[in-house]
């Protein structure tokens, strides 16, 4: 109550450094989410590319940006170790990938339902509808990933258009926070022919639409190591790229880590400067105070006790701006991610994690902060303090 | 019996190299047991800075000849340290400042409960011996009155309950008169002097004023960093056993359990 007072009495000081740490912590916050989302991305991505080797066209990158046939599939299928090898059409929901979008951009994903042969262990959950079957082959239906849902304003049962085809929606996916969430999956012969309209009428011409693949992923027997197929393939067949978990983490997992990094290095300086405005405050005030601490040390509280008084002013200081800041960064995130969801484009993961430690490190700056100026408050004679003007 | 006795305690201000201040030369004062003193002598004499001494607020100086020796209750202050300091002041010491006494944002009340905080005694104890104390000196009804919104001479009454909440053995008080008109000036010695009598405090106070030197046991005079005149010893101090029945009962309870 005491403090709350004392607080009070410097109301408009207070105030600004209250305000100088809630921005701080919100950039951290709004920065932090922003790491998480491409965390959970990368993780995911990670997650799906273990135990398995994903080959696309030499030049091409995660099964865009080539041409394979399914028949390398059975190439593929006869090398040492390999149990299963599905292969999958996928291409850009659209051409016009206009703005730079982060995350990853929406896609068509066409494959023959459970040719996997159950192992694939990536867990995807539908939130409404089915799942695709073999049975859909030769249909155009399909399953819509959350973001994408929200985006075409979606239901199952509806029918959305993608690449000027129409689609019936048969299922929905629960968010999975990675590529799924933005992307249509669809029978493989169905992704087939999406697929030719994509490509220039003399290539197209030369091509069979029903062994079209852009990817083909391999299930190695269970025991055998990703990378000694990668070697296989690399070995037997030309103009493909096999792609491990390994390599994934690698390419993707350093450059994510840089980004990363850079944002949260922008919360952490705007912090910093929050955490100085602390000390200028308590150092003011404990100037402000000097007699004031001066008659409370001549009346028997020790140093300890006025350095406690100080750090915990600073610390609830640095707590209520880190509670704001947390708050005004959840409205921010919160608002991003909602007029983000139109175009797909889900920026912002605020995790509990996130919350609770941003607040918890507002805190401990402001104690920190407190600390230089309640270090010198406890040092200073008693008499010389009552005398100070 | 002597409660507080020095010997050789000096004490130089050193502004800078050639700039320094003998403000005591070697000062030699011993104070009985329940006696009331009163300490006087010109301004710059250097009375504040002996009761800074004896208050341990400042430690004196080390000498070069005879060292100095500062006893309470015949246990030796000198070698102590700040936390062991701090804790004497805190339970057995009461200090009454000349001006700034209160922390301008806590209640009256708050403010004498401070020096329970201070000596260990917290929450309801220290909220009953606080108003107790403020009832003393007949300002319960000002107890949750910030020191902005009291006259002087209440703000000083709540820095002298403050000084006697704890019961401690030695009251010191810079000037507790000083910035008051002759009327209040009279009512806070009367109060310093009610608990001389009754509970046999030892008080020391510094003052300007002869009609308070008078009303003390004792008369130190002071004069260029040295005492003068050691005073004469009044015949008969009062003895606590002579409270009346009243009084004993008015400081019965909580504060006197704790003293
Ligand atoms: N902190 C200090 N720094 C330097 N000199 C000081 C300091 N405190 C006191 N002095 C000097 O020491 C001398 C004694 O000061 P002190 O305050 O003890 O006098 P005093 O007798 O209490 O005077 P007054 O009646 O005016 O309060 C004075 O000359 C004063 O200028
Ligand atoms: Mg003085």
């Amino acid at each position: 109550m005491r403090l709350v007072r004392d607080l009070g009495r410097r109301k408009l000081r207070s105030a600004l450094t209250i305000t100088g740490i809630m921005i701080g912590i919100m950039a951290l916050v709004v920065f932090g989410s922003m790491a998480n989302k491409i965390d959970a991305l990368v993780k995911g991505g990670s997650t799906y590319y273990k135990d398995k080797v994903v080959v696309s066209a030499k030049g091409g990158y995660m099964g865009l940006g080539g041409v394979l046939s399914t028949k390398m599939a059975d190439q593929i299928s006869a090398l040492d170790g390999v149990d299963v090898v599905v292969a999958g059409v996928e291409m850009l929901l659209s051409d016009d990938q206009s703005g730079v979008s982060m995350g990853t951009p929406p896609m068509i994903d066409g494959s023959v339902a459970d040719a996997d042969k159950g192992r694939e262990t990536f867990q995807i959950n539908y939130a409404t509808g089915r799942a695709l079957t073999e049975q859909d082959e030769g249909s155009n239906v399909a399953v819509l990933g959350s973001d994408l849902a929200r985006q075409f304003n979606a239901q199952v049962g509806d029918t959305v258009t993608l690449r000027d085809v129409q689609f019936k929606v048969v299922g929905i996916l629960e968010p999975t926070l990675t590529a799924p969430d933005n992307s249509a999956m669809v029978p493989l012969a169905a992704a087939q022919q999406l697929f030719m309209k994509t490509l220039p009428t003399l290539v197209a011409d030369k091509l069979d639409v029903n062994v079209i693949a852009t990817s083909l992923v391999v299930y190695p027997e269970p025991g055998v190591d990703p990378q000694k197929i990668a070697d296989e393939i690399n070995a037997s067949i030309s103009g493909v790229t096999p792609m491990t978990g390994k390599d994934f983490d690698q390419e993707i997992g350093a450059a994510t880590s840089m980004l990363n990094a850079i944002l949260i290095g922008i919360g952490l300086i705007s912090l910093l400067v929050g955490g100085l405005s602390v000390i200028n405050t308590m150092a003011m005030s404990v100037a402000e105070r000097t007699r004031e601490i001066g008659i409370k040390r001549a009346i028997g509280a020790s140093r300890w006790r006025i350095r406690r008084e100080i750090v915990i002013e600073s610390a609830v200081i640095g707590l209520i701006g880190g509670l704001l800041g947390l708050g005004l960064g959840y409205v921010i995130t919160t608002l991003g991610n909602d007029a983000g969801r139109s175009s797909a484009t889900i920026l912002f993961d605020l995790t509990f994690g996130t919350a609770f430690s941003s607040v918890a490190f507002a805190t401990i700056l402001g104690a920190t902060a407190g600390f230089i100026p309640a270090w010198h408050a406890s040092r200073l004679d008693p008499v010389t303090a009552l005398r100070y003007e | 019996m002597a409660i507080l006795e020095g010997r050789n305690l000096r004490k130089t201000y050193r502004l800078s190299r050639r700039n320094t201040v003998e403000a005591l030369k070697g000062v030699e004062i011993s104070i009985d047991q329940g006696e009331m003193v009163a300490i006087m002598g010109p301004s710059g004499s250097g009375k504040s800075t002996l009761m800074h001494i004896l208050g341990l607020l400042h430690a004196p100086d080390p000498n070069h000849g005879p060292a100095p020796e500062l006893r309470l209750a015949g246990e030796d202050m000198a070698a102590l340290s700040d936390n062991a300091r701090t804790r004497i002041r805190a339970r057995r010491m009461g200090f009454v400042f000349q001006d700034f006494n209160l922390v301008p944002t806590l209640t009256a009340l708050e403010n004498v409960m401070l020096a329970c905080e201070y000596a260990g005694i917290g929450g309801k104890q220290a909220r009953q011996a606080g108003l107790e104390a403020l009832a003393l000196v007949g300002l319960e009804d000002r107890a949750s009155h910030k020191p902005s919104e009291l006259s002087g001479g209440e703000q000083q009454r709540v820095a002298v309950a403050r000084a006697l909440v704890n019961k401690p053995e030695i009251i010191l008080a810079d000037e507790p008169t000083g910035n008051l008109d002759s009327d209040r000036s009279a009512e806070v010695l009367a109060l310093l002097r009610e608990f001389n009598r009754e509970h046999g405090q030892t008080i020391v106070l510094v003052t300007h004023d002869a009609e308070v030197g008078e009303a003390c046991d004792r008369v130190i005079r002071m004069r260029d960093g040295r005492i003068r005149d050691q005073g004469q010893r009044a015949a008969a101090v009062a003895a606590p056993a002579m409270a009346t029945p009243a009084a004993v009962a008015a400081m019965a309870g909580p504060a006197v359990a704790t003293a």
